[in-house]
C-alpha cells in the first residue's frame, strides 16, 4: 500500500519478505529505474479513482499489476508474476524474451519488438 | 612458442582461472576470487549451469591443438571475450566482459542487446572468431 507520496505504508503477508523491510521508504528509491514504468499507471488510478490493471516488464520480470485507490487516498497494489527473463544463454534469452513480449500490451511490446528482434538477428549472425 | 605464449598471457585480461585436464579449477586470479573463489577444487561445470556447451568446445580445441584460442561468447547475461591458453600448468582461461545486459526495462534491455550486436559486428571491439559466431547461432 502506497501513500500519496508513493511511500510504502503497509505490506500484505505474502509480500512481507520482499517489501516488509521497505515500509516507510519511497518505492522508487528501492527499485531504480522503475518510476517511469509504473508511476503513470498509479497516477491514473489516483486521478480517476478507478482500479488500473497493466502488465509491465521490470528487472527481468514480467508482472501483472493492479492498482486500486481507496477512500483514504492510499493506493493498494497487487502483483502477479507472469514470466522471468532467462539470460543464461542466448537461446534461453531469445525464448523467454519472446514470451515476455507476448505478455505485454501491444503498444509497449510493439515499441520494442522490432528493435529487439533486429538486435538478436545481428547477434545470431544473420546480417 | 614460449615467448609468444608469454606475450599473449601478459596482454590477456587479468581475470582468469586455470583448469586441470578434467576441468577442475586449480586456481583463480584475484579478480575472480569473489565470484569463482569457492569453485577451486571443483569441476567448473558444477558451478556454472548450462555453461559446458558454450565453453567446452574452446577448451577441447585448445588442448587438442596446443594453441591459444580466442573467442567471443554469451553467457549469464554477458558478452565475454575468452582467451584460452593451454600450458603445462593447466588450461588458463582469461575472461573479459564486453557488454552486460541491462534488464531494468525493455528499453535498457533493447539498448544493451544492440550494444552486443555492435560489439560482435565491430572487429575492433570484439573478435569475430568463426567459432564464436557458430556458438552464437544457438538462437532459435
Amino acid at each position: 500500500m502506497l501513500d500519496e507520496g508513493d511511500r510504502i505504508v503497509e505490506v500484505g503477508t505474502s509480500a512481507q519478505s520482499q517489501f516488509g523491510p521497505l515500509v516507510g521508504t519511497v518505492i522508487w528509491e528501492s527499485f531504480p529505474g522503475s518510476e517511469p514504468l509504473f508511476k503513470p499507471y498509479y497516477d491514473k488510478a489516483r486521478q480517476t479513482r478507478e482500479p488500473v490493471e497493466f502488465v509491465q516488464f521490470y528487472d527481468g520480470n514480467v508482472a501483472r499489476v493492479r492498482a486500486v485507490p481507496n477512500e483514504d487516498g492510499l493506493l493498494e497494489l497487487h502483483w502477479e508474476a507472469l514470466a522471468r527473463l532467462d539470460t543464461l544463454t542466448l537461446g534461453s534469452l531469445a525464448e523467454t524474451l519472446e514470451e515476455s513480449l507476448e505478455l505485454l500490451d501491444e503498444q509497449e511490446a510493439g515499441m520494442h519488438r522490432a528493435r529487439v528482434r533486429g538486435a538478436l538477428r545481428v547477434i545470431e549472425g544473420g546480417t | 612458442m614460449s615467448h609468444a605464449f608469454d606475450a599473449l598471457r601478459s596482454s590477456a585480461p587479468d581475470a582468469y582461472f586455470v583448469l586441470d585436464d578434467d576441468d577442475r579449477v586449480l586456481h583463480v586470479s584475484l579478480e575472480f576470487h569473489d565470484t569463482r573463489g569457492r569453485g577451486v577444487g571443483h569441476v567448473l561445470w558444477d558451478h556454472l549451469p548450462r555453461a559446458r556447451e558454450i565453453y567446452e568446445p574452446y577448451f577441447v580445441e585448445a588442448r587438442a591443438t596446443g594453441q591459444p584460442i580466442e573467442a567471443v561468447i554469451f553467457y549469464a547475461g554477458r558478452l565475454k571475450r575468452l582467451l584460452v591458453i593451454p600450458g603445462g600448468d593447466g588450461l588458463a582461461v582469461h575472461v573479459e566482459n564486453i557488454v552486460e545486459l541491462d534488464v531494468t526495462s525493455l528499453g535498457t534491455l533493447t539498448r544493451s542487446l544492440e550494444q552486443v550486436a555492435t560489439a560482435l559486428a565491430d572487429p575492433g571491439s570484439a573478435q569475430r572468431d568463426s567459432r564464436a559466431r557458430a556458438s552464437l547461432r544457438a538462437l532459435p
